[in-house]
């Protein structure tokens, strides 16, 4: 196997091919702090993409409840089961081990689900989870730790739980592909979404078995693997809707909460992004490192990053986001002037922003965090399209309006 | 589990191994054999008096001479685990330009369906070099110069794709907006695989290791029976392939073959499976007669090669005890 770098790790690791293929790659950030569950962006992608026969127990999208949630259930859990079986007391990172560039969070020093693999009976450690796994998602899971009697407070809340939205990651070191034997599964260059033909595929399941996310699902109407397809032809531009222009997929587009951002982030040949200060993605995950990869330690790079949830042990995000999520939560609870700029681009247009600017504005009030007193601009935030037109424009307040008391009928 | 070799190899230990090499030789020059295509189990196609149809009950068959034709994990390019069906029963005839292979194993889990995304099919598939093909292929899935042409019968194929719907029927479904055949994807992406109308059998074409693609024209026919933890499945085509990329036969050709079989219920699909080394399959005139016709000279050979290699092995084997003693 050929070493390739994973930045997320801070190391080399083993995969099954050589790096090189994306010079984009599809990337979102999801505010988990903002979710509340509504099942919007399920829908959305449910109602697109999987509303047909034998693929009842699909959800490209899909939004679980942490700790005890999880579609298919238990996924993560089994997945580190596996691993930590593979390699015990080993799976351990270390934090100190760091270089803002080549490794931001540290230095991952346990194995990845491509170096515990036998080689024989698996190329990437993982297992099928069982139709009945795939069944019944969401029930009985939105349940907190404890009831907390005197109620809950920051940092920790003492009983909690929080939502995980979930796509496929368009890894950049997918499981999935390398695991399939029959080359059915690639990565596009040109966006770095990943994708199984439906021509080639002949249903071995060999990606349901690997994909750490289990966001490869099986079909049995067609006996084939189907996934997440990136929305690829709104991220194209050739769905007719977006009149050419690299569009947000559906279930960012259908996001109520406001959570999800998406966009295109450009690669180079080692897998590491290129330096693109404007882009709002690059600002939030390698500039203001407010966004962390889910579970890197299995090793695929995933490329859709969460800003952690601030109320939950810190313990149990380490363990799910790696050793950034101290610095992510800081970053997140008192956002520097151009965060809070930046965070007002989530779902304020359809069109992938693929730069922006801030202007700034006058202050506007002040606000206690902790112990800290902070003030607040009203900066705007101006987001430019592909061909850096400018698509949007918010400012960090939101514009109020009062009615007049005596309303007329159909006023909102 | 390996065996340690002798560290020291004297002079009568490579005598024997030479000796060894001479009786495969003279047992291969004996049936006019290449070395390089045959190996040493030998199948032969006798001429039916009746045509054996699909059936692997028919009657036809009692009279042919099987061949134990023996099983491993496939273990080409790379592993791929299997390996949980020891041995085959083949047996081939022909009649009136076509041949018929039938192939029988025990399993005694009879897996058919592929509704649930743990559950995998038994499968059984033959392989033989494509007619283009400019040498010996390799026997995983061949190479670029020489293709291979795989018949595949698959039991969850024979037993009919299926909607989960219809198999569960107790499911809830809130509606289908529709049920075009543009949205069971594969299919309308002309995946053959997804096809319900495919039937039983594939005839796929392969030039090495993750190429394997089907067959422009499917033209091999094939029926599977389960009975008492046996699947027998009959396989059948005419001798003409549709194109080079396909094996083609002929009264009194050999060819090599080669058998795989899947158990579904061990997990098995694409490389993990259970695989032969090939067999030289001899297409022969002569007629199947009440006695499974002529195979005399073929067992008498394999007897041989049989005593020799025993010979040989008992020689090496004392040889090696004796040096693990002196040590
Ligand atoms: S999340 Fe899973 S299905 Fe998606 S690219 Fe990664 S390994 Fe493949
Ligand atoms: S990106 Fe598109 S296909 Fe993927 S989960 Fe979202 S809506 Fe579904």
């Amino acid at each position: 196997m050929p070493p390739v770098y994973n930045w997320q790790l801070g190391r080399q690791m083993d995969y099954r091919y050589p790096n090189g293929g994306a010079q984009r790659q599809f990337a979102a950030v999801f505010n988990t702090n903002r979710c509340i569950a509504c099942q919007t962006c399920t829908m959305a992608c449910k109602s697109t993409w999987t509303f047909s026969p034998g693929q009842e127990l699909m959800w490209w999208n899909n939004v679980e409840t942490k700790p005890y949630g999880g579609f298919p259930r238990h996924w993560d859990v089994k997945i580190l089961d596996l691993q930590e079986k593979a390699n015990p007391g080993a799976q351990v990172w270390n934090a100190t081990k760091k270089d803002p560039k080549t490794a931001p969070y540290g230095t991952f020093e346990g194995k990845t689900i491509f170096e515990t693999a036998d080689g024989v009976n698996q190329v990437v450690t993982g297992y099928i989870p069982t139709e009945d796994e795939w069944k019944g998602p969401n029930l009985h899971e939105d349940t907190a730790t404890a009831f907390s009697k005197n109620g809950v407070s920051l940092p920790e809340h003492s009983g909690w739980f929080f939502y995980l939205q979930r796509i496929c990651n368009h890894c950049t070191y997918p499981a999935c592909l390398a695991a399939c034997p029959r080359n059915a599964i690639y990565k596009r260059p040109e966006d770095g979404i990943v994708l199984i033909d439906q021509n080639r595929c002949r249903g071995y399941r060999k990606c349901t078995e690997a994909c750490p996310y289990k966001k490869s699902m099986y079909r049995p109407s067609t006996r084939t693997s189907e996934k997440c397809i990136g929305c690829y032809p709104r991220v194209e531009g050739t769905d007719p809707l977006t009149e050419g222009l690299p569009m947000e997929t559906r279930c960012m587009t259908a996001c109520i909460g406001k959570i999800r951002l998406q966009g295109l982030v450009q690669v180079g040949a080692d897998g590491q992004w290129l330096e693109d200060r404007q882009n709002p993605l690059y600002y939030l995950v390698h500039v203001a490192k407010v966004a962390l990869p889910l579970y890197p330690q299995f090793g695929t790079q995933p490329n859709v990053y969460y800003i952690p949830p601030r109320w939950v042990p810190r313990d149990y995000l380490r363990q799910m986001f790696g050793p950034g999520v101290d610095d992510a939560i800081a970053a997140y609870t008192a956002p520097s002037r151009e965060t809070l700029a930046v965070l007002q681009l989530f779902r304020a247009t359809q069109q992938i922003v693929f730069s922006y600017k801030v202007e700034p504005g006058p202050k506007s009030g002040e606000v206690k965090v902790g112990n800290q007193v902070r003030e607040l601009f009203n900066d705007t935030v101006v987001g430019f399209d592909s061909k850096n037109r400018e698509i949007v424009r918010v400012s960090v307040d939101e514009p109020v309006y009062e009615r007049p008391a005596k309303v007329t009928m159909n006023t909102i | 589990m390996y065996k340690r070799l002798p560290r020291v190899r004297r002079r009568w230990q490579l005598g024997l191994g030479a000796a060894a090499a001479l009786l495969a030789a003279a047992g291969l020059q004996f049936f006019d054999a290449n070395p390089a295509t045959s190996q040493s189990l030998f199948l032969t196609a006798y001429s039916a008096g009746s045509d054996p149809g699909l059936d692997p009950a028919d009657g036809v068959w009692k009279n042919a001479v099987p061949v134990q034709v023996p099983l491993t994990a496939q273990a080409g390019t790379y592993a791929a685990g299997g390996g949980s069906i020891p041995t085959v029963s083949a047996k081939a005839l022909h009649y009136q330009g076509k041949l018929y292979v039938r192939v029988e194993w025990a399993d005694t889990t009879k897996d058919e369906s592929t509704t649930k995304v743990e559950n995998f099919s038994d499968a059984v598939a033959v392989e033989f070099p494509a007619k283009s093909a400019a040498s010996v292929p390799a026997l995983c899935m061949g190479q670029a110069d020489a293709g291979v042409n795989i018949w595949q019968w698959r039991a969850d194929s024979q037993a009919g794709i299926k909607d989960p719907v219809d198999v569960y029927a107790g499911a809830l479904v809130d509606m289908y907006p529709t049920k075009d055949t543009l949205f069971y994807t594969a299919r309308a992406a002309g995946n053959p695989y997804a096809n319900p109308d495919q039937g039983p059998v594939q005839t796929l074409v392969s030039q090495t290791f993750g190429t394997l693609t089907i067959a422009n024209v499917q033209d091999v026919r094939g029926q599977g029976a389960w009975n008492n933890g046996n699947w027998a499945v009959v396989f059948t085509r005419s001798y003409a392939g549709a194109d080079p990329s396909q094996a083609a036969f002929a009264d009194g050709a050999t060819t090599d073959m080669a058998f795989a079989v899947w158990n579904g219920s061990e997990g098995d699909r694409n490389g993990r499976k259970s695989v032969s080394a090939f067999v030289r399959l001899t297409i022969s005139g002569t007629d199947l007669g009440a006695g499974g016709g002529d195979n005399t000279l073929a067992i008498a050979l394999a007897v041989a090669l049989l005593g020799g290699t025993v010979v040989i092995g008992a020689g090496l084997a004392i040889s090696g005890y004796r040096e693990k003693a002196a040590r």
